[in-house]
């Protein structure tokens, strides 16, 4: 017993002892950044996560770039947006690679990886579901013979959707995937018809598909600005600037296609408390998104001194939506009278103080052409509600409760358990409703459940925050009668909204979308589907070793290329 | 001997055959076709796909990946109402081409497949998740193993250590979330104590490559193997103590103190053997526990251990990596429960546990 | 075979403080029952408000719940939910390992025919059914059984089919106990969430039939050990029946292990029934509990007051339990 005892103080000791040694003395030039959970997988055609996305994003480029400060798209591969032509009833965008993109080996970035993306997105027997269905609107593409960079994209349909899907995929390498260039004799519009006639013409695509499954992703050469140097799973991930980075050649390269820090070292800490502990002690640079409440209190306290705090108005709109199609909440009126019971301000106050904003629905409000800003916000009335449940038909019996039709009104609301702030919405909800007789049941589920009640509509209300992107409006899933069954929670079915929606699409010039979405708003308000409760900001919190840094708009709330550690800024 | 001992073998392997499968089964009703479907309605710029184009989306995904297949040899025959037949059978025959089929005959070929989610194997996904675990939770049985003897024959001798049991229900009554935040938030805290590391193995650091991981190590387990010791610690510490006090009334005992024994030794030479039975079965579960119910310790720590390998697979419905791993408990439970009944026998050598 | 009793199981003033803790309990299990609900309303201006807050003397929780009133309706949970539940685990676990033990693989025999006639039945049952007319086939599976019977005692005439065949009581136990362990905890909540909306009754149930191995394992040990010793065979050589024995000879031995592990389990009970309450197949969130406070603290790990106020209440009741649960009962003699 003794002999353990002493091997107990001397593993204690051993373990206090190297902790001293492994404490870095010097920071390395990395730029830490904390993730709450692994990528997973980095291949391009079935990546979901987030964090996958930002690596990818650094590791390849596509045509185009989201540019979030003026929230539209920009060229990234190409040199310039595409010039748009018609074909009968087709639209031709073609498209010129820049002069300078090389591959890693320093290879020439040609419209034929291109043309061998489009088909590898298209190819049998690799998982390829999705970007088949995402980037269908892509029928073809026309190599250009007297120029190895110009190519023309053949895609129906003619909104400004279509050229952002035009451009918004990753280009993957020819001459390293496929050598011999099976791919090249295989026409795009065959793959996409019909894979089984495509096996039957062509059976190298077959060794083809095995060749791309047999490279890991990671090791998929790209033509980005990063490489990926180490990986381990579930702790973290390291990226490298490449020496001859041809972005850098460029005279004035814009922000997507500049690289400031050396290397980017990604640490994987699935709890908050750690990854603050781990902030404040300098074993990471940058926590984004940290929960409201530690980066309020963060920085209000002492340690202020040697961190660096930024927020930025985010696209993320958290909302309570009503199923339209249960009888209770059919009628708009009843759908309004629910939504003036949120304390709206008190809620902000009491899960994200200052780091929440209002909006009269679902345009952002510092979108100022778009935003409607003569309609006024959601007011916490109870008592208007009363007036305006009476007007909808409900009858209060003498035990408070409210009858129409010989239903009463009892609903459930689900949210996603776990998640505070929409458990402290669901809560107050019931809370006040309950006190005007209207009977609420909280539904707390998990996250995948709670997926397939919303889109069955196995659900009388519902708490939901949708991400939203800067670049450009689309409510065809969300608001859509075509959505239902898919996004379209509310289930939602208005033939003037409809129209709407489709108008807003398809309307190429800003000024006019932008009274089109103005009207979209007065809908949304009458009609009442969802109630609107509050935009989110990104936030982040930034050791001072990066001089300075910047919260943005757009996901994941930070911009990775734009991270540089003060050292190395002159 | 060696007969009996294949034989157990045999028994154990089936068992575990038959538990795996019906955990296949089961694992196998979660509902996963909100996987595409997600990425489908994350995706807010481009076009927007229809409802026709994401189910069949879908559909192509299942194909791929051998979900479209019916799950067993049978499945379940819907029963009409009303019928001319006397008798009618409950279920439909599939023939081989089910997905229990196919995940059989890769397994007896040694292959468990690959994750849906990254399209790695799923036995090296396992390795080196075990590579953490097991050191981990190995480690934090060996200490409890320790610990709750030493302290169960303390509580047992000495009159008055009511505190030590006072501190050992305290402990019981804390989650193992808490105990780790705890010891983090005094231990690792820049504001208190900054003794130990506050996350993971080291591994990301540039300085510690220098030296070798069985050096570096040792610092990053102390705080997670101490929050998995202390809250496994109050059971059977409490349950041998109680053993103890309870063979402590026999007149063996007196007999043994009449003989000029002296205490201490009446109780490590003679109470403890026969008290040590019943807690011996706490102690071999140890193991099999730890090995994947230690999720929150490995959050919190942000280590890559088996349990969030389990936790996360399930949450997307990993389907080959659940199977997986879930297999791999059942077999260590099954060994466990040959260890503990071997155990008995050692100490107890009247025990026939299989006769 | 024991020396006279030392100590009188005297009432002490230990005992009485746990009696009082446990009636204050019930008193506010009773008490919160008959409160307006209106006190757990939240108080959106006072989130995370520390104790001696004004209006929250104890201080509030992150969703501006009044952490007094929480403990005090969190009572009824406790009492109701997790308290029956420990009691009906180590139950259930001291019956299965009573039987486990004291049968083994080998002792419960019956005679062949019937092993036959038996899994004819159920193959027939398994296999096909009869065409329900809008009723439930209720009877089916009663007919089945009582065909079973008849045929197994006509079969009993054939010499070679009386041969007794064991029933592998402990293999089986073991067997279920495994199967439960191994289940990932949240492929169970999926699997219940799919079945069945969250009630009181189901939660209970849900939680004995998840906690009852680890009593189940430490009576199977105990009654094996005891089983061997010359008392018990003796008591078997006299003749005594089964029950008896079990009853006045095993149960008192195995009192000890069970009376320790029912005050411990209550703790990872009420973790369990919170846990489980978080993912949609507990308790509504409308309904307060202690574990529920307690795992605030990890969203606001700073907030003392959310780990320290349930901690001591369970710490309390962990206690009470343990001192009006003697370990040391009156032990068998012959």
């Amino acid at each position: 017993m003794k002999s353990f005892l002493s091997g107990l103080a001397a593993f204690l000791l051993c373990g206090v002892g190297l902790t001293a040694c492994t404490t870095p003395s010097a920071g390395p030039p990395a730029v830490r950044i904390r993730w709450a959970q692994d990528p997973q997988t980095l291949e391009p055609l079935t990546a979901t996560s987030s964090q996958a996305v930002e690596v990818i994003n650094l590791r390849h480029c596509s045509l185009l770039a989201g540019d979030y400060e003026h929230g539209r798209f920009a060229p990234w591969l190409a040199e310039s947006l595409p010039v748009i032509s018609r074909r009968n009833s087709f639209t031709l965008l073609t498209y010129t690679l820049r002069r300078e993109a090389t591959w890693d080996n320093g290879q020439p970035v040609l419209a034929r990886d291109v043309a061998f993306t489009l088909k590898v997105m298209n190819c049998p027997r690799l998982p390829t579901e999705y970007s088949r269905t995402q980037y269908g609107v892509i029928l073809d593409i026309e190599l250009d013979a007297a120029n190895p960079r110009r190519f023309t994209l053949v895609c129906k349909g003619s909104s400004q959707n279509v050229i952002i899907a035009s451009g918004d995929y990753l280009i993957l390498s020819e001459h390293s995937l496929d050598p011999e260039a099976a791919l090249r004799a295989v026409p795009l519009p065959l793959l996409r018809a019909d894979t089984a006639a495509a096996l039957r013409r062509y059976p190298s695509l077959l060794n083809l598909a095995n060749r791309y499954r047999s490279i890991p992703p990671e090791k998929q050469p790209g033509c980005g600005p990063y490489q990926l140097t180490a990986w381990a799973k579930n702790q973290y991930l390291r990226l490298q600037r490449k020496p001859n980075w041809w972005g850098s050649k460029l005279n004035k390269p814009p922000r997507w296609l500049q690289a400031q820090a050396e290397v980017l070292d990604y640490r994987i800490i699935p709890d908050n408390a750690t990854a603050l502990l781990a902030l404040r002690r300098g074993d990471i640079d940058l926590y984004p998104e940290p929960p409201a409440q530690d980066f309020n209190r963060l920085r209000h306290s002492a340690d202020s001194t040697k961190l660096l705090f930024s927020v930025a108005n985010s696209y993320d709109v958290t909302m309570v939506g009503f199923n339209t199609q249960r009888p209770a909440l059919k009628d708009p009126l009843t759908r309004r009278a629910l939504s003036m019971l949120f304390d709206i301000p008190g809620l902000i106050s009491a899960t994200q103080p200052g780091l929440a904003y209002r909006s009269v629905g679902l345009i952002n409000p510092h979108d100022k052409p778009a935003y409607n800003d003569s309609l006024p916000l959601l007011v916490f009335a109870p008592q208007r509600a009363l007036a305006l449940l009476s007007q909808a038909g409900w009858q209060q019996h003498p035990d408070k409760t409210w009858w129409r039709n010989k239903i009463q009104l009892v609903l459930n609301i689900i949210y996603k358990a776990g998640a505070a702030d929409h458990e402290a919405i669901a809560t107050q909800l019931r809370t006040t409703a309950r006190q005007l007789g209207v009977l609420i049941k909280l539904r707390p589920q998990e996250s995948t459940l709670l997926r397939r009640q919303m889109q069955s509509g196995n659900m009388d209300m519902y708490v939901h925050t949708l991400n939203g992107t800067p670049y450009a409006y689309n409510f065809f899933s969300i608001m859509h009668s075509r959505g239902i069954g898919m996004i379209n929670y509310p289930r939602f079915q208005n033939a003037e909204s409809d129209h709407l929606i489709e108008a807003i699409t398809a309307e190429p010039n800003p000024l006019r979308q932008a009274s089109l979405l103005r009207r979209f708003q007065v809908l949304l308000q009458q009609e009442s589907p969802v109630a609107v409760l509050y935009f989110a900001r990104h936030r982040l919190i930034a050791s001072r070793r990066l001089g300075t840094v910047q919260a943005i708009s757009a996901r994941p709330g930070y911009d990775a290329t734009q991270l540089q550690l003060a050292s190395a800024r002159q | 001997m060696v007969r009996q001992v294949l034989r157990r073998l045999f028994q154990l392997l089936l068992t575990a055959w038959g538990i795996i499968t019906l955990l296949f089964l089961l694992t196998r009703t979660l509902p996963d076709d909100q996987q595409l479907l997600s990425r489908f309605t994350d995706t807010t710029t481009g076009t927007t796909a229809s409802g026709e184009q994401v189910r069949q989306a879908q559909q192509a995904r299942l194909q791929r990946l051998g979900l479209a297949e019916p799950v067993f040899y049978a499945s379940r025959a819907t029963v009409p109402i009303d019928d001319e037949q006397l008798l009618i059978s409950r279920w439909h025959w599939n023939g081989t081409h089910n997905q229990y089929h196919h995940w059989l005959r890769d397994v007896v070929h040694g292959n468990l497949g690959r994750s849906y989610r990254t399209g790695e194997p799923v036995a090296g996904l396992l390795g080196s998740a075990l590579l953490i675990t097991l050191p981990l939770s190995g480690l934090a049985a060996l200490f409890i193993v320790v610990f709750s003897l030493l302290l169960g024959l303390l509580l047992a001798s000495r009159p008055h250590t009511g505190w030590v049991a006072m501190g050992l229900y305290t402990l019981d009554s804390m989650p193992l979330f808490v105990v780790a935040l705890l010891l983090l938030l005094l231990l690792a805290n820049p504001d208190f104590l900054t003794l130990f590391p506050t996350y993971g193995l080291g591994l990301d650091n540039e300085a510690a490559t220098s030296l070798p991981l069985i050096l570096t190590a040792p610092a990053y387990a102390v705080l997670p193997v101490a929050s998995l010791v202390l809250t496994g610690l109050a059971e059977p510490t409490l349950q041998l103590a109680a053993a103890l006090r309870h063979e402590l009334q026999f007149f063996y005992i007196l007999t043994a103190r009449a003989k000029g024994l002296s205490s201490g030794r009446v109780l490590r030479r003679h109470a403890f053997r026969n008290a040590l039975l019943p807690i011996l079965t706490l102690y071999t579960e140890l193991l099999p526990n730890l090995l994947a119910g230690s999720v929150v310790v490995e959050l919190i720590f942000a280590l890559p251990g088996l349990g969030r390998l389990l936790a996360d697979a399930a949450a997307a419905r990993d389907y080959p990596v659940l199977v997986g791993g879930v297999a791999m408990v059942v077999l260590t439970r099954q060994f466990s429960l040959l260890l503990a009944d071997w155990l008995y026998q050692l100490a107890d050598p009247r025990i026939r546990t299989t006769g | 075979m024991r020396p006279p009793p030392q100590q009188t199981t005297s009432f002490g003033w230990q005992q009485w403080l746990a009696v009082t803790w446990l009636g204050l309990l019930l008193l506010a299990a009773v008490g919160a029952g008959l409160l307006p609900e209106q006190y757990l309303a939240p108080d959106l201006l006072h989130t995370s408000a520390p104790p001696l807050t004004p209006n929250h003397g104890l201080g509030t929780d992150p969703l501006g719940q009044d952490v007094g009133m929480v403990l005090l309706f969190g009572a009824r949970v406790a009492l109701c939910v997790s308290l029956p539940a420990a009691l009906l685990a180590a139950a259930l676990g001291t019956l299965l390992g009573l039987l486990a033990g004291y049968w083994g693989n080998q002792r419960l025999q019956l005679p062949a025919c019937y092993w036959l006639s038996g899994f004819l039945a159920a193959a027939c049952y398994v296999l096909v059914t009869v065409p329900s007319h809008g009723l439930v086939v209720w009877w089916w599976p009663l007919a089945l059984g009582a065909v079973a019977i008849l045929v197994g005692r006509f079969l009993s005439c054939i010499t070679g089919l009386r041969k007794p065949i064991a029933f592998p009581a402990d293999w089986l136990l073991l067997t279920l106990i495994t199967l439960l362990a191994a289940l990932p905890r949240l492929l169970l909540v999926l699997t219940v969430a799919a079945a069945s909306e969250p009630t009181f009754w189901g939660l209970v149930v849900l939680l004995t039939l998840t906690t009852w191995p680890q009593s189940a394992r430490l009576v199977r040990a105990e009654v094996q050990r005891v089983r061997q010793l010359p008392y018990l065979e003796a008591a078997t050589a006299a003749g005594l029946p089964p029950w008896r024995i079990v009853r006045h000879h095993l149960l008192p031995n195995v009192w000890g292990p069970i009376a320790t592990t029912i005050p411990l389990s209550m703790a990872a009970l009420i973790a369990l029934e919170t846990t489980l309450s978080f993912l949609g197949v507990g308790l509504p969130p409308e309904i307060p509990s202690w574990g529920r406070l307690l795992a605030f603290s990890r969203v606001a790990p700073d907030a003392w007051w959310l780990l320290a106020l349930p901690g001591l209440c369970l710490l309390a009741t962990t206690l009470s339990l343990r001192q009006l649960l003697p370990v040391n009962k009156q032990r068998s003699t012959i």
